[in-house]
């Protein structure tokens, strides 16, 4: 008796976004927190993304937080200067713009600050990952 | 007033700001349905600030 195949599992079923790549998805969502699902078509999510995610930068600079940059013998920064990276155009952007990207280690808030910016990073990073699944059919 | 006076200083309301921001995230980026996003969000919310609030009240006596 000839076998066939079961067909997939509804969940396992990828369907791609047409006309949409997934890199350029992935580079946008990187320059500008919500560009990605934008791209993608999530207009309203990318909305809420880019609000929060901006709003979680901007904290982050007011409360006088350090924009992290590899140092020497200080092996942790290199963690938190990719989180901050992460935030694309707005660190690049704080760190042309802002007076002291180092932030200000004397400021009541500095370690908080410090906490939003690498969330805001970190929060970027995630929606990266969220835009390739999508434009890859990984996500639904 | 400088813009620097409207940063606020207190601790619980950065803690809870924050709490609210990440808990907004996470619903959005977990759930599709809008009712299971303010589930979550709520959730995320109460465990954010009661874990922090328990947190504190456990380094109460150590002070330092």
């Amino acid at each position: 008796m000839k076998e066939t195949a079961a067909p997939p599992a509804p969940s396992s079923v990828r369907v791609r976004i047409v006309g949409r790549s997934p890199y350029v998805a992935i580079a946008l969502a990187w320059l500008i927190p919500g560009l990605g699902h934008y791209y993608l078509g999530r207009r309203r999510t990318a909305a809420a993304f880019a609000v929060i995610v901006v709003l979680t930068f901007v904290a982050g600079l007011s409360f006088q937080g350090r924009l992290y940059s590899i140092e020497q013998g200080q092996p942790l920064t290199i963690l938190a200067t990719f989180a901050v990276w992460g935030a694309g155009l707005l660190n690049i952007a704080a760190r042309l713009f802002t007076e002291n990207p180092g932030g200000s280690i004397l400021s009541v808030t500095y370690e908080y600050g410090c906490a939003y910016l690498l969330t805001a990073g970190l929060m970027n990073l995630l929606l990266i990952l969220d835009a390739w699944d999508i434009a890859t059919g990984r996500k639904r | 007033m400088t813009m620097l006076a409207l940063v606020p200083t207190d601790h619980f309301l950065i803690m809870t700001l924050y709490a609210l921001l990440v808990s907004a995230f996470f619903a959005i980026l977990w759930r599709e349905d809008g009712r299971e996003r303010w589930k979550l969000f709520g959730i995320l919310v109460a465990a954010l600030v009661g874990g922090g609030l328990a947190v504190a009240w456990l380094m109460y006596p150590f002070p330092k």
